[in-house]
């Protein structure tokens, strides 16, 4: 399969900061592709770079088998910090970018006027962008990023600041896009969304790449260290188990989790439970994206920067 | 081209020019209400009988005035409005000749609106050997009586006062008042090629500094715009969104020359409005068609310089405050053709005018005020030097400042010291 986005060796320094090191990013061309990690990470400034609105130090990038400032038409973006001309009226602030992408005429006015009605904001063409609500204007600049139907659309955290209905919007068109043949690469911090819709996942901590795959290859790479078990009484007591230990503030009214030890075998551990109450249903749990990310940190940054991420991604 | 652009630039110019030449002459033609009813004189028989002549004679109380005015005042619509002003139709005055014993009576005649206006000459006023006096003529008025009326009246008895002493005299006024006329000054500059020049002294100091102004607002104005523009794309963070469909420098240059439309059709118009007047007052001879020439070349050189350093700075700060404490020590030195231009329209060709046409980025604000203010051509060689080390100055000042405005327009938070825009040219 050929890629939409390739990147090699890419370094990006402000001073004494390193924002991006040594980044190797292939992005297939078709694909979903959720570009992740916590803020600060470099997701944006890799981002800029592929955008050609900021140069590398070192490495080279190749967009759409070009460089994105030749291919700047094909491409479509939503930056991280959104923004619009807040005196230009909805349809003059989108038919603009539109023109500079290269779309004109009856075919730009009446994509703005279909694209205003698919994102649920009819009748505002005429509104001034000033006059509209941050969740309206960030789904304008939503807009503003598609209109020139574009083969590769880039979007740096698309859902920050959107009410859970209009994220819902978004995320379907952005599910259509890609249906269409589309890749799209956009980044979160918000990992559960990323896992839900994407199919292949790039994740960074500290300007270096961790992950980087399909999210079930990922998946498969990490041992699944969670038993989830459904006992018929969900007062039962598994305090006898070795090998594992409950998971604190993990139980439900039906089901309660528990976490192996290191280095201790599952199949054992499962035979003990089984063994000391009736259950109804047990399984190894797959490990999610931010129980990787959070090892993968661990494992780089050590524990207390883990959680420190993990409290901050949660935040934001 | 937004509409404050248009009400800023193009209507409210238009507006003020439509406001000084329809307006204001018709406003003032319209307030030429006559004056009527009785008005009361206090005076010896031939200053009423004077009075009385000149009153009714419709005679323009500005005329004096006029006949020392150059041609320019008196054909502009607004100054002539003016002073026809004075010569209001005044038949419906009737004079009343009272004595001094009734002056209170007449006083409160004035106060309760049964006179107009009453005048008194005392005697004193008109002796025919000069002596000093406390006495004055007075005018009594009501307190809403019209302020041209008053000046009518006033300028009347004063004329009166001294056209009544000259006949005392023996003398006839008329001839007196040519014999004191002014004659009028024809002077003429002997250039080296053998000819001969009229010396306008008002226009050889006032056009070229007009020259300079319209250079400045012309270029300062978009300068300040492209200033305010880049900042408000940063502010909003719609940079970005443009940046990612051209590059930075495509960016830079497309606001550049977008502008370059706008100041250019500033200088036609306020330049056009200008050439308007003269050929109006039939003065166009005093702009030479190579003058306009340079202007355009002055005005592109100056307006490329400005516009990059504008742009450059609007890149490097996020709010409009940040940008004042970049843009002041430039506007200091782009100041200075301003504050020497009595030096420089005096000696156009002496050595600070030199030294300054060559010092960028002062350049075209200098040169045109030279090239317009000299009597003498300004040397070939030093117009061509001027060019070449201005528009070099150009290229070098748009490279540094692209170089500037590439990093920029993507840093937030504390605005840049001068230091670290040297950096940055360096780095971009």
């Amino acid at each position: 399969m050929s890629s939409a986005l390739e990147i090699s060796g890419v370094s990006k320094s402000f001073g004494d900061t390193k924002a991006v090191v040594q980044l190797d990013l292939n992005v297939p061309t078709g694909s979903l592709c959720g570009f992740l990690g916590p803020n600060g990470a470099g997701k944006s400034t890799a981002i800029r770079m592929l955008m050609s609105i900021i140069h590398a130090d070192e490495g080279t990038v190749q967009v759409l088998g070009t460089s994105a400032l030749k291919a700047k038409d094909r491409i479509g973006y939503l930056p991280e910090e959104r923004g619009v001309y807040r005196k230009m009226k909805v349809g003059g602030f989108v038919g603009y970018i539109g023109r500079l992408k290269g779309v004109k005429g009856n075919v730009l006015r009446k994509r703005i006027d279909d694209w205003l009605e698919r994102v649920e904001l009819p009748g505002i063409r005429n509104r001034r962008c000033e006059e509209l609500s941050k969740g309206m204007q960030q789904k304008v600049q939503f807009l503003a990023a598609i209109i020139h139907e574009p083969e590769l659309i880039i979007l740096d955290e698309p859902f920050s600041g959107l009410d859970p209905v209009n994220a819902r919007v978004i995320g379907e068109i952005i599910n259509e896009l890609h249906q269409q043949g589309r890749t799209i690469l956009f980044s979160t911090h918000v990992l559960p969304q990323a896992e839900r819709i994407c199919d292949r996942i790039v994740m960074i901590d500290q300007g270096r790449k961790v992950l980087d795959g399909t999210v079930a290859s990922i998946q498969s790479q990490f041992d699944p260290r969670v038993i989830r078990i459904e006992p018929v009484d969900i007062n039962c007591d598994l305090s006898a188990i070795s090998g594992a230990s409950l998971i604190p503030n993990s139980q439900s009214s039906e089901h309660l989790l528990m976490r192996l030890d290191d280095e201790i075998d599952a199949t054992g551990v499962l035979a003990q439970i089984v063994q000391s109450t009736p259950v109804r249903g047990i399984e190894i749990v797959k490990p999610t994206l931010d129980e990787i990310f959070i090892e993968q940190v661990t494992r780089s940054r050590g524990r207390e920067a883990a959680i420190q991420v993990r409290k901050e991604m949660s935040h934001v | 081209m937004t509409k404050a652009f248009l009400i800023g630039a193009l209507v409210m110019p238009l507006l003020m020019m439509g406001l000084f030449i329809v307006v204001m002459p018709l406003m003032m033609e319209a307030n030429t209400t006559p004056l009527t009813g009785t008005v009361a004189v206090i005076a010896a028989d031939d200053v009423f009988l004077d009075l009385q002549d000149r009153l009714s004679s419709n005679e323009n109380p500005n005329a004096e005035l006029i006949e020392t005015l150059p041609d320019i005042v008196k054909h502009d619509p607004l100054a002539s409005a003016i002073l026809r002003n004075g010569s209001i139709n005044n038949t419906d005055i009737v004079l009343q000749k009272s004595l001094p014993n009734e002056l209170e009576t007449l006083k409160e005649n004035v106060r309760d609106g049964a006179l107009s206006a009453l005048i008194v000459v005392p005697e004193s006023l008109l002796r025919t050997t000069y002596q000093e006096t406390n006495e004055h003529l007075v005018v009594l008025i009501p307190s809403s009586f019209s302020p041209n009326h008053t000046d009518l009246l006033s300028s009347a008895a004063a004329r009166t006062v001294v056209d009544v002493r000259l006949r005392r005299l023996g003398h006839v006024p008329a001839d007196m008042h040519a014999m004191v006329k002014r004659p009028r000054v024809n002077a003429k500059r002997l250039t080296h090629d053998g000819g001969e020049k009229e010396d306008n002294e008002a226009a050889r100091r006032i056009i070229p500094m007009a020259f300079m102004l319209l250079l400045w607002i012309a270029t300062f104005t978009s300068g300040n715009y492209l200033l305010t523009t880049t900042i408000e794309e940063k502010g909003n963070k719609v940079m970005e969104v443009l940046l990612s469909a051209v590059s930075p420098l495509q960016l830079l240059g497309g606001k550049i020359l977008g502008q370059a439309g706008v100041s250019l059709i500033m200088l036609l118009m306020y330049g056009g409005a200008a050439i308007a007047g003269l050929i109006t007052f039939a003065l166009l001879d005093l702009i030479p068609i190579s003058h306009l020439v340079y202007l355009t070349v002055y005005f592109t050189m100056a307006y490329f310089m400005i516009a990059s350093i504008m742009a450059a700075v609007g890149s490097a700060v996020t709010e409009l405050r940040d940008a004042q404490s970049l843009i002041g020590p430039i506007m200091i030195i782009l100041i200075i053709p301003l504050a020497l231009w009595p030096i420089l329209s005096e000696h156009p060709n002496g050595l600070v005018a030199t030294i300054t046409s060559f010092t960028p980025p002062l350049i075209p604000f200098v040169m045109i005020l030279r090239i317009t203010a000299s009597t003498e051509t300004v040397a070939l060689w030093q117009i061509v030097t001027s060019m070449v080390v201005g528009f070099g100055a150009v290229l070098g000042m748009v490279w540094a400042c692209a170089r500037i405005f590439r990093i920029g327009v993507l840093m937030q938070g504390k605005p840049p010291s001068f230091l670290q825009l040297l950096r940055w040219i360096k780095q971009g």
